[in-house]
């Protein structure tokens, strides 16, 4: 044994420590740009993924049709009762939104706007890690996506943000992983706390909300938005619902346990906000 | 062997390799069980290591490291060094301890999983996250990954017995 080491292991670990050591670096150097081989394999991999994905989603389609039928007929009764609620409170919107805007004239306030532009991207595949929550996309720098970039679903809800970023691919960090630490506004009270991730809840899918304000009384369904403080990632995206409110293992601070209002498990198309101009 | 048997032979484990690593990626990391993926790859190394030996366990560590390295997110050739490892112990295991069955597959699996995962929980320890919720990802995930091991074992074994050693000589 001792002569194998000599002769053969110390060689290969040498050479796998460089190796390793090359890749460490280049990641250190550019923690938003994949490695050359990471993008080539990316590069390679993205239409095999794109098959894959499409046939797992027509699977999950098939079964969610079949087995959640009579979940789906209830769903559709109260999704039927929301709408009309809904339809009679745009109506009631429409006269605000007006008197608002006269409103705003006399006190001469700079009108309101939301711009984002949007780029519509595929899921690909998602982490194939229990240690990270991250998507591949299948839009990349070609499509002018950069690291930092939010990614939202079709409802405006925060799905997580582009970490690195290949030719025609981009890998995006969900909310979930622990990586991942954002400023959050709690809607009802208005007190800003962060948001993170936490490798106890990452399994049951639910993130953290830490830093609460002391004076603080969260409650079970209270809305978490993006602050968009500092002014990197837009401001009042919705992020999810608290859950429950814990306390630190330490005893001496409060967190809650919140729900992203994305189903990151069942998501197949999402949209990149790649520039956001923004006055409220 | 010549060259060419050589080349067909390693082709043959590459084949297999990417097969798992397909499955891992492609398959079970969108169906997690109780929010954990399996790891597949480096058991793919293991049975590389117990069939072919430790310089062929090692050599192909790299390379299936250098893989991982390049597919997942943050690992920062961790898994390059992980892999070349998991390959020259899992020869060097098998050579002197077990003998290259299902068992000795198991027994370098375990230990190749718990290391791999020990180091993630330490690493992720110094950096503060507390050791509850690592072994809660940690823990099912060695589980989960250790039922895959007869799979990836007949999957090796199958390349093992048609062009694996000296068969092709």
């Amino acid at each position: 044994m001792k002569d194998f080491l000599r002769h053969n292991g110390i060689l290969l670990l040498i050479a796998a420590v460089l190796l390793a050591a090359v890749v460490a670096i280049a990641s250190a150097l550019m923690p938003a740009a994949p490695t050359l081989l990471g993008n080539a394999l990316g590069v390679i991999a993205a239409p095999l993924r794109a098959g894959v994905s499409t046939v797992a989603v027509w699977i999950q389609d098939q079964y969610n049709r079949s087995a959640n039928y009579d979940a789906l007929v209830e769903e559709n009764q109260r999704l039927r009762e929301e709408n009309a609620r809904l339809q009679r409170e745009a109506r009631e919107a429409v006269s605000d939104s007006k008197e608002n805007e006269e409103l705003r004239n006399l006190l001469e306030l700079r009108e309101k706007r939301r711009e984002f532009s949007l780029e519509s991207a595929t899921i690909l595949s998602r982490s194939a890690t229990s240690w990270e929550s991250s998507l591949t996309l299948s839009k990349g720098s070609i499509h002018d996506v950069e690291a930092g970039d939010c990614v939202i679903d079709s409802q405006g809800n925060l799905v997580g943000v582009v970490s690195e970023v290949g030719v025609n691919w981009c890998s995006v960090t969900t909310l979930l992983d622990p990586e991942l630490e954002m400023g959050a506004l709690i809607f009802r009270t208005d007190n800003a706390a962060i948001l993170e991730g936490d490798f106890g809840l990452m399994p049951e899918g639910k993130l953290k909300l830490s830093y609460l304000p002391d004076n603080d009384q969260l409650i079970s369904g209270d809305v978490v938005l993006t602050s968009g403080k500092g002014g990197v990632y837009p401001p009042r995206l919705m992020v999810g619902t608290v859950d429950e409110v814990r306390t630190e293992e330490s005893g001496m601070s409060r967190y809650a346990v919140l729900t992203p209002a994305a189903d990151l498990k069942s998501l197949t198309q999402v949209f990149i906000i790649k520039s956001f101009d923004i006055v409220e | 062997m010549t060259q060419r048997d050589k080349f067909i032979k390693w082709c043959s484990y590459a084949l297999a390799f990417l097969l798992v690593a397909g499955l891992e990626n492609l398959v079970f990391a969108r169906f997690p069980i109780y929010g954990v993926i399996p790891i597949m790859a480096p058991l793919a190394v293991v049975m590389v290591g117990v069939f072919e030996g430790s310089t062929a366990g090692a050599a192909f560590g790299i390379a299936a490291g250098a893989f991982c390295d390049a597919m997942y997110l943050h690992t920062n050739g961790g898994m390059t060094v992980a892999c070349t490892l998991i390959g020259l112990f899992s020869g060097i295991t098998t050579q002197y301890a077990f003998n290259a069955t299902l068992m000795g597959g198991y027994i370098c699996s375990v230990l190749a999983l718990a290391g791999l995962d020990g180091v993630r929980v330490l690493w992720r320890l110094l950096g503060g996250a507390p050791l509850e919720g690592l072994l809660r990802i940690a823990l099912p995930e060695v589980l989960y990954s250790l039922i895959l091991v007869l799979p990836v074992y007949l999957i090796f074994r199958s390349v093992y017995r048609r062009v694996g050693g000296d068969r092709l000589a």
